[in-house]
């Protein structure tokens, strides 16, 4: 397994070289290898040679300063999502892959457009804050997902939402959905970071990743894993929101 | 309004220390019935503001300290909050039914998004920067945004603004004060100063021309020496109060020419000398005086606090955000000793709600064969064991949800142990170690 880990350096505003972290060890922990590259601005690289593109959120200033050397790549982004790379974004990383998002200050900065969604900024500076909880379905199977967000972007026409919203915003004020999904991307604005609480997604992005290789790998083909600690992570979370009888 | 509003706060904090309070509800009454109170009120002599991520409350009590030392009567919110509420409580409980402050001298610890209410309503003579880092991100907002804030109301400030040279965070405050001077503090490099960083960087582009920054070295985080090599931002070749010799065994540090011991442990702490000793220097006050300070300054509760008893020995540890957190843990590295490890991890407001930060906090510091086991508790333990495990812990993990008796376990196993809590659990941590060291 191969991931390219885009602006490592300045798109990791919560926490979230965490998701790195699991799934390298959750690759690891059942003998599949697992290499990550971290790609930085003018790094030449040919993004189709990885399974995996993963890029985090940012503070809007650093943001603005990746955005020429991601657009020289939108080809080779595109190119790598058509031959079966799969990319996982989170806040700003998802913000960019859609038509354009406006920034705290009014600017309207110009994303990679393969979406049609876009994002506008919360009104007089009003963020989404708070514990998530938001119900999907990941290869037709029923999971909720959790974790925290934080965002002021109102994204919208949002054609393929993550899952429905339980509990906390989602896309905007009252969207009553959360994130994107297609067979290409998973884009969420939950952090927290979002894979260790909910070893289901990380799974669900590593098959999606090892597809690319192999299209016929399928989640029976990894390994289960002790995720008692997960569990008890999410019914705290669960509890902390009401959602426990 | 003005005598109403004074005398409100005055009787309500009298009648609320009966009930052994005082906080911020006086001065929530006062601001109610004069929103604009803190700008009628009079006062004498200097008035100092202290602010930043971390550091500002060592930071303005030893200020404090050192301004009582120098012969002033100091009116400081030291046990009061440092939002607006908590400040107007401190000085209109000193101040009299004519408005004027019965004081000498007042130092405020500020909260960071309360300096755009504090600046311009008082007659500040300076204003005392620490440092800015990633702190509870779902409160503070993202840190620039929380700078921004302060650089609004900088335009007509003609004070002094006293920064860290070592923080480009900081030093771009200077670009929006146009009427202010300027006085500024560092440390030099040392021991612990690095070529690279591998802590979460704030900073890593120039304020004024969002060029990157280069740094000779680092402290610790984004502190050390940088400049942009496109417009010349950057630390300033003469830095006013610049410490050296800096020795971190011995906890001590030279300036201009006298040895000085550091109040508090690690290379972080003596930012917070080196502010003491820019304030002195700014307003006259001899050196000797700081070192009197530094020498008896009361260890606060949580920062290495330590209890012994049969040998057995428990130190306890605040933290708060992740690099108040990574300096805990290179304390923690450092001590050779066999060692239990307890951790709490609450999410109530003021821990902050979001626990991502963990995350950018290197537990994977104490993560060698000198720790033998690592307890998780608190309301979110379950974040925190996952963050041991992706973190590549594999020793024994133990999850329990009461805190006394993961405390209890923790030193029943060993003779040394580390307790690490965040904000709202440090009282709590602290009486479980009390009932364990009294047994």
């Amino acid at each position: 397994m191969k991931i390219a880990w885009l602006y490592h350096d300045f798109m990791d505003l919560y926490g979230d070289k965490g998701n790195i972290m699991v799934l390298q060890k959750r690759c690891e922990d059942r003998g599949i290898p697992c290499q990550v590259d971290k790609i930085g601005i003018g790094d030449e690289t040919d993004l189709c040679d990885y399974d995996l593109i993963f890029l985090g959120g940012g503070a809007d200033k650093e943001q603005l300063q990746l955005i020429p050397d991601l657009m020289a790549r939108r080809e080779n982004i595109r190119k790598a999502m058509d031959e079966g790379t799969f990319a996982l974004l989170i806040c700003g990383g998802y913000q960019l892959f859609g038509e354009y998002y406006i920034a705290a200050d009014g600017t309207k900065i110009d994303g990679l457009g393969f979406h049609s969604y876009y994002t506008d900024t919360g009104k007089a500076g009003a963020r989404c804050i708070g514990n998530i909880v938001i119900e999907a379905q990941l290869d037709g199977r029923t999971t909720e997902i959790m974790g925290f967000e934080n965002h002021g972007g109102q994204t919208c026409h949002v054609t393929h939402p993550l899952g429905k919203v339980i509990k906390g915003c989602g896309n905007s004020f009252d969207a009553g959905f959360e994130g994107y999904l297609d067979d290409h991307m998973l884009g969420t604005y939950i952090h927290g970071p979002l894979l260790p609480k909910n070893p289901d997604v990380a799974d669900f992005v590593i098959v999606k990743a090892m597809q690319k290789r192999n299209p016929s790998f399928r989640l029976e083909d990894l390994k289960p894993l002790d995720d008692s600690v997960a569990q008890l992570a999410r019914e705290q979370v669960r509890r902390k929101l009401g959602l426990t009888e | 309004m003005k005598n109403l509003s004074v005398a409100a706060v005055r009787l309500s904090r009298w009648l609320l220390s009966f009930a052994g309070r005082g906080g911020s509800l006086p001065g929530q009454i006062g601001l109610k019935i004069d929103p604009q109170i803190l700008s009628k009120i009079r006062i004498t002599g200097p008035v100092v503001v202290v602010t930043g991520t971390n550091g500002k409350t060592s930071t303005a009590n030893l200020i404090a300290d050192l301004l009582q030392e120098a012969g002033y009567d100091v009116v400081t919110n030291r046990k009061g909050d440092n939002l607006r509420e908590g400040i107007a409580t401190a000085l209109l409980s000193r101040t009299s039914l004519s408005g004027t402050v019965k004081a000498t001298a007042a130092v405020l610890e500020t909260d960071e998004l309360n300096v755009k209410y504090i600046l311009p309503a008082l007659p500040v003579t300076a204003l005392v920067v620490t440092n800015f880092f990633r702190d509870q991100l779902d409160r503070a907002r993202e840190m620039e945004q929380l700078i921004e804030s302060i650089e609004g109301v900088l335009e007509p400030f003609q004070g002094t603004l006293v920064l860290n040279a070592n923080d480009p965070n900081v030093m771009r405050l200077a670009d929006k004060a146009p009427q202010a001077s300027v006085v500024t503090f560092g440390v030099a490099r040392n021991q612990e100063s690095t070529r690279v960083t591998g802590e979460a960087a704030e900073g890593k582009f120039c304020p004024r021309c969002s060029r990157p920054l280069v740094y000779d070295w680092y402290q610790y985080s984004h502190i050390g020496r940088f400049r942009c090599e496109a417009c010349g931002f950057g630390t300033p070749d003469t830095i006013d109060v610049n410490l050296e010799d800096i020795d971190l065994a011995a906890g001590t540090f030279a300036w201009n020419g006298s040895t000085f011991h550091n109040p508090y442990e690690g290379l972080y702490s003596m930012y917070n000398a080196a502010a003491v000793l820019a304030l002195g220097k700014l307003l006259g006050i001899p050196a000797p005086k700081a070192e009197a300070v530094f020498r008896h300054a009361p260890q606060p509760a949580g920062r290495n606090e330590t209890f012994e008893a049969d040998g057995r020995r428990i130190v306890l540890n605040l933290v708060k955000n992740p690099t108040g957190a990574n300096e805990v843990m290179k304390v923690i590295e450092r001590d050779p000793a066999l060692k239990q490890i307890v951790i709490v991890l609450n999410d109530r407001e003021q821990d902050g709600r979001d626990v991502s930060w963990i995350y950018d906090t290197h537990f994977e510091k104490f993560m060698n064969p000198a720790t033998q086991a690592i307890w998780c508790t608190g309301t979110r333990s379950g974040d925190m064991g996952l963050r041991m495990q992706y973190g590549g812990w594999t020793g024994p993990l133990h999850m329990v949800s009461d805190l006394k008796e993961a405390v209890h376990e923790a030193a029943a196993a060993g003779d040394v142990i580390y307790v690490v809590a965040t904000y709202t659990a440090l009282v709590p941590a602290r009486n479980a170690i009390l009932e364990e060291v009294r047994k």
